[in-house]
């Protein structure tokens, strides 16, 4: 699961000299919030997303009428694009996870995706979340079970093992430790062709460990 | 992986487009109202026959339309940006690096002066910047992902000194290299032999899988089309009259074209029924005679109504994803389709007696050579060692009267010097041929004119088989008087008869062959060669040049003729699917041998020669459905002047392994004949046992 | 396209001559430098023709009086140092290159000299080179090795050769300018024949049994007319050249015959004295008609070229 994954290649970019207004209106129309400015070779000079376009009004206030409509039409992405090295790009080996954790810690929602230099992909939030539902299974039916276990090595083992003796198939399985109980850990098993009686009869049986919840999704 | 929350915009978006070209006669309209969109990792084929347009949209796109074309409406949206409109300047630094086109002759996006080596990292040096080094390792790279045996020392070889397919590869590989959002490929595989076509098929699947890249994919073959694309667009007469996924429109074509087109395009059927070839009846419009308010179509249409003769169809949706231009689409039933009266010949009707004949033509281990000059300086004084390209080596075939034998292979088996040999433009230096008691071993200039006007000949080229300064008249009517077929005062008559056997009518004759389509120009051909009502018409490959619907056309008058006549024909082709439907007996050549020989039913089902197996694993079949073995073949073909020991396929037989021993025997000894039946033969030394056990090569629904 | 069923006129008439002749004329109208050229052209025939009627002196008739003198009202384009008229040494003279060729006293042939040198030299060329490449092998190795040595001389020194063998007159000078375009026009013609062999209406004509002689002749050459003619215009500018060179040089047509080559080098003396006119208006009329010819070929081949 790296970045190269699920990142979306050939994304739509522009030049620096590219007039807001073409940008707005490539961006409607492709539906995307986040566009990447590359010069000659797709050499990324910087990035520019919806809030960027948003003119402060402090600039603003000092125009008048004429001004504003000369500043709108000629103002171009160079003019409000975040800079090359304001912005956070990072290779496409990196695995899924780093790049989410990159995006939470800078509060950012993109992240261009670069080899040597050279724009081959963008990740977005919306990357992120497909590949929550994917790791976790949504769109595949089957039997959710979220189970309450001690956090202690072995214990993920236990559960996992006594599913396997029933040769179940197991298409999720993710876990956290359990929010505000450290020494508790929260694991999300799903299961496939199994009934949700026989699970629930299975795991009940297994020491120590508390089934939470049990859907079928 | 999840893609369905990816962006949905396409890489390409063609809207409405219309294309013109100026002309000494004003404003001619190539293309009109074409509108397609193609996505990431998606393949839109551009389909149609020659004169369609989809060159020229294609052109458009990359601006590439010469001082006289110009788009002259719609729009073209690449990558979120406009593209009609700019300026040169503008649209170069848009598309930039982002679209590549590859071209159906590697030889012109190839310098030939150049390393292939140098003209790769040059992509890479002058767009990236990079380093002359980092570009050649790249490249390096980038032609072991095209599957390019020997990546390195390709490198530093000239484009003459590699293949045609490996031309093509290094050509795509230049196309990747800056790893364009848009691909456009213009017949990219037409003019490679079928293997060799379907391993560049191969690689271009996986490229999709690898690169993401969105390619749009114009080719006239419906084959072809089945295996790569996802999606097609169906062009004729410069606009697209049916657009959907590829199962879609093969499953349940809806324009009454793209149904013809699927009737006259060549299957591997199982059953002769299955085989017959429908031609479409008409000509396509040549663009000044293209009607702006009705259906382009409709000349040619079996369901045309008054409505389509007066009004232009709109392109429009009939189910998810699948719109057609016609007013009837929905209503239309392929299925419920009869041919019309005459449109082909009764093929299924049962033939004369069938008497155990003698066979009218026998050859028997026939070998043709070409000495081949030597550069060195002995042979200058005839000292040297002679070297022989060894064209035809010993052939032996025979065949009855009246049937027809298709000879197949691929470019270099020796099939086009085989005929030339029989009909007397080769000497051979070995064996026996006789025909109607007469040898054929002497050449043309000292056979017998009896002998010469039982044997004629129907040529390839149709721009070269007519001589341009003589009408067609009179082109025809030379052999009627040089054979004295005809008296002096009945020529002109016999010339109009022929003329309306090959369905042309009688004011074709003063027409000069400029004068005449590709098509009609063939039909000439078939005329003049029939004209002396020879016993034997060989025909070399005479349909390759034509359009799909123009080939059923002449294949079923060829038929008609042969009908007619009861003339006996081999009928050269480099493509299984062409003579299935009327050989009665195919023979397969390899490097100047026959590896298989039988009737027509035998060839196709198994047991196989391995190469038989590997062309028909090789031929793309025009239906996405079909269940069809993988079988590639690898390397290329041994050169004809040193042929492998043995048995000369032996270089590339993926069967060796069911030999003892790895298929030792294969190196060092010629193989044996193995008789499936009387008239069936294979060339192998796998035994017939074997060989019976092999599954059959391709599974289709029948119908 | 139709099946018709109608049934046919006995005789269908060809689309006629000159529905042909006016295709080709139209070719010609199309290219402003080739009409130019054909207006040039058809002005020296024409004059040639009409001689008599546009001068009122013979090219030989003598004025001792009027001996080197500058245009004027009786003599248009002046005099030469024997007082005979420029202008009508001029008109004759263009006769004689390119109108009639007098074979002997009492006998010429319809054509003048340079274009029956031309003609012979197709004829012999053309068929040298069908045989070389069409027959090619070893008859190709000796017609090549012949025109090999052909053109191994300098033109004007073959010239020279030749006239100096035989003698100058009319047939002699025709025999010469035949003879130095051999090489050419067989190498021309060899080339072209190399390209057609290949096509398949020949291959056709061979599996018929056609004599190699009727396919040369009746199958490649007049497929290869258009560049022929187009060579043939040069050549007869080149000829009209050798012409003026050969008289030049004292080797031309005997005195007092006017070819403008020898009033180029009878005029010559009197260059720097005063009276260019007897050398300048011949060099004026040899370039003009070279170019024009020129022009026309141009202007041929550009619109061929176009309507292929």
């Amino acid at each position: 699961m790296l970045v190269r994954d699920y990142m979306t290649r050939h994304p739509v970019m522009v030049e620096p000299e590219t007039s807001i207004v073409e940008a707005q209106g490539i961006m409607a129309e492709a539906k995307i919030r986040h566009l990447p400015v590359v010069e000659e070779g797709k050499r990324l000079v910087g990035l520019v997303t919806r809030e960027r376009m948003r003119i402060p009004p402090t600039e603003l206030a000092s125009l008048n009428v004429w001004e504003i409509t000369r500043f709108l039409s000629t103002m171009t992405i160079k003019d409000v694009m975040a800079k090359r090295d304001e912005v956070i790009t990072i290779g496409p080996d990196t695995p899924l996870e780093q790049a989410a954790r990159i995006m939470v810690e800078n509060k950012v929602g993109s992240l261009p995706v670069l080899e040597e230099g050279v724009v081959v992909g963008i990740i977005t939030d919306t990357d992120m979340m497909a590949h929550l539902t994917e790791m976790m299974a949504t769109r595949i039916s089957g039997v959710r079970v979220t189970i309450r276990m001690p956090n202690v090595r072995g214990e993920l083992a236990k559960m996992v093992g006594a599913l396997g003796e029933q040769g179940w198939g197991i298409v999720a399985c993710g876990g956290v430790p359990a929010p505000k109980q450290p020494d508790l850990w929260e694991a999300v098993v799903k299961i496939r062709n199994a009934p949700k009686e026989d699970v629930v009869a299975v795991l009940s049986r297994v020491e120590g460990q508390e089934i939470v919840d049990v859907r079928e999704t | 992986m999840a893609t369905n929350h990816r962006i949905k915009s396409p890489v390409l978006k063609v809207d409405s487009v219309a294309i013109s070209y100026e002309t000494r006669y004003g404003d001619v309209e190539a293309v009109r109202d074409v509108s397609f969109n193609v996505h990431r990792a998606q393949t839109l084929g551009v389909v149609g026959e020659s004169g369609c347009g989809k060159s020229t949209v294609a052109f458009g796109i990359v601006d590439f339309l010469g001082p006289n074309g110009k788009i002259v409406g719609g729009s073209i949206k690449f990558q979120g940006r406009e593209l009609v409109g700019r300026s040169q300047k503008e649209l170069r630094k848009l598309r930039g690096d982002q679209i590549s086109m590859v071209y159906q002759d590697p030889m012109q996006a190839l310098n030939p002066s150049v390393a292939i080596g140098d003209q790769l990292a040059e992509v890479l040096t002058i767009h990236r910047g990079i380093s002359q080094q980092e570009a050649w390792r790249k490249s390096i790279d980038m032609l072991e992902r095209v599957y390019m045996p020997d990546a390195a020392n390709v490198m530093d070889r000239y484009p003459h000194q590699i293949s045609g397919g490996q031309q093509q590869r290094v050509v795509i590989a230049m196309a990747l290299l800056n790893n364009p959002a848009l691909l456009i490929m213009d017949e990219p595989t037409t003019a490679l032999d079928v293997t060799v076509e379907a391993v560049v098929l191969d690689l271009i699947e996986d490229l999709k899988r690898d690169f993401d890249t969105a390619i749009v994919y114009i080719t006239h073959d419906l084959g072809v089309v089945a295996r790569v694309c996802d999606h097609v667009g169906v062009m004729y007469a410069g606009e697209i009259v049916e657009r959907g996924a590829v199962e879609m429109i093969y499953g349940n074509p809806l324009h009454p074209y793209t149904q013809g087109l699927m009737r006259c395009v060549p299957k591997l059927g199982a059953t002769k029924e299955g085989s017959i070839l429908y031609p479409i009846r008409g000509r396509v419009p040549a663009p000044k005679d293209r009607p702006k308010g009705a259906c382009i179509f409709a000349p040619r249409c079996d369901y045309a109504t008054e409505r389509c003769h007066n009004e232009r169809p709109l392109l429009r949706e009939i189910e998810s994803g699948h719109s057609a231009r016609c007013f009837y689409a929905e209503e239309i039933d392929a299925s419920a389709w009869k041919p019309p009266e005459g449109l082909v010949p009764d093929l299924l009707a049962p033939e004369a007696e069938e008497v155990d004949r003698e066979p009218i033509i026998r050859v028997k281990d026939l070998k043709t050579y070409y000495e081949h000059e030597s550069k060195s300086v002995l042979s200058l004084v005839g000292m040297g060692e002679k070297l022989y390209v060894k064209a035809v080596d010993e052939v032996s075939l025979e065949v009855p009267p009246g049937k027809t034998l298709g000879i197949v292979g691929e470019s270099g088996c020796g099939k086009s010097t085989l005929a030339k040999t029989i009909v007397g433009l080769e000497s051979p230096i070995d064996g026996e041929a006789e025909f109607l008691g007469f040898n054929l071993t002497a050449p043309v200039s000292k056979r017998d004119v009896q002998l010469i006007q039982e044997l004629q000949m129907v040529f390839q080229n149709p721009d070269s088989t007519m001589n341009p300064s003589y009408s067609v008249g009179k082109q025809i009517s030379r052999p009627l008087q040089r054979f004295r077929a005809a008296s002096p005062d009945k020529v002109h008559a016999e010339v109009i008869r022929l003329l309306n056997a090959v369905r042309l009518d009688g004011s074709y004759y003063n027409r000069l062959p400029r004068q005449l389509s590709g098509g009609e120009k063939q039909r000439v051909g078939i005329a003049r060669a029939f004209a002396s009502r020879p016993d034997l018409v060989l025909c070399d490959e005479p349909v390759s040049a034509l359009d799909v619907s123009v080939q059923a056309a002449v294949l079923n008058l060829l038929l008609e003729i042969q009908r007619e006549h009861g003339t006996t024909m081999m009928f050269i082709a480099h493509d299984l699917s062409v003579v299935r439907f009327f050989s009665d007996y195919v023979a397969v050549m390899y490097l100047g041998h026959i590896v298989e020989f039988g009737p027509a039913e035998a060839i196709y089902a198994p047991p196989y020669h391995p190469y038989t197996e590997a062309l028909l694993s090789a031929v793309p079949i025009p239906d996405p459905t079909a269940e069809q073995k993988h079988i590639r073949l690898e390397g290329t073909v041994p050169s004809a002047m040193n042929p492998p020991s043995g048995c000369t396929f032996h270089t590339r037989c993926p069967r060796r392994s069911m030999l003892p021993d790895g298929g030792k025997i294969c190196e060092t000894q010629v193989p044996p004949w193995r008789y499936n039946t009387e008239e069936h033969r294979i060339f192998c030394h796998i035994p017939l046992d074997d060989l019976r056990k092999m599954d059959p090569v391709v599974t289709t629904r029948e119908g | 396209m139709a099946v018709s069923e109608q049934t046919i006129p006995k005789k269908i008439a060809r689309p006629s001559r000159w529905k042909r002749l006016r295709e080709g004329a139209s070719i010609l109208f199309a290219s402003k430098i080739g009409l130019i050229g054909l207006v040039i052209v058809l002005f020296w025939i024409l004059v040639a023709i009409f001689a008599p009627l546009l001068t009122p002196y013979g090219p030989t008739e003598q004025d001792y009086t009027a001996q080197n003198t500058p245009p004027s009202a009786a003599h248009p384009l002046g005099t030469d140092s024997l007082g005979r008229d420029i202008w009508s040494r001029l008109i004759y003279g263009a006769r004689v290159v390119l109108v009639i060729l007098p074979v002997s006293e009492n006998f010429w042939l319809p054509g003048g000299t340079a274009l029956w040198g031309v003609f012979l030299g197709l004829l012999v060329g053309s068929t040298l080179g069908l045989m070389g490449g069409y027959l090619g092998g070893w008859v190709d190795e000796v017609v090549m090795r012949v025109l090999d040595a052909m053109m191994a001389f300098p033109v004007i020194l073959l010239y020279m050769i030749i006239i100096a063998a035989v003698g100058a007159s009319a047939t002699n000078v025709v025999l010469a300018i035949a003879i130095v375009g051999i090489p050419g026009i067989a190498r021309l013609v060899r080339s072209l024949a190399l390209d057609i062999r290949t096509r398949d209406y020949i291959r056709a004509a061979e599996t018929r049994g056609e004599s190699p002689w009727y396919i040369m002749f009746v199958e490649i050459l007049p497929n290869a007319r258009g560049p022929i003619i187009i060579d043939a215009m040069l050549r007869v500018g080149y000829a009209i050249f050798a012409m003026g060179t050969l008289g030049f040089l004292g080797l031309g047509l005997p005195p007092p015959s006017p070819d403008w080559g020898s009033m180029v080098a009878k005029g010559r003396q009197f260059i720097l004295s005063g009276s260019p006119w007897a050398a300048l208006w011949p060099s004026v009329a040899i370039a003009s008609l070279v170019v024009g010819l020129n022009m026309f070929a141009d202007g041929l081949r550009e619109e061929s070229l176009r309507y292929q």
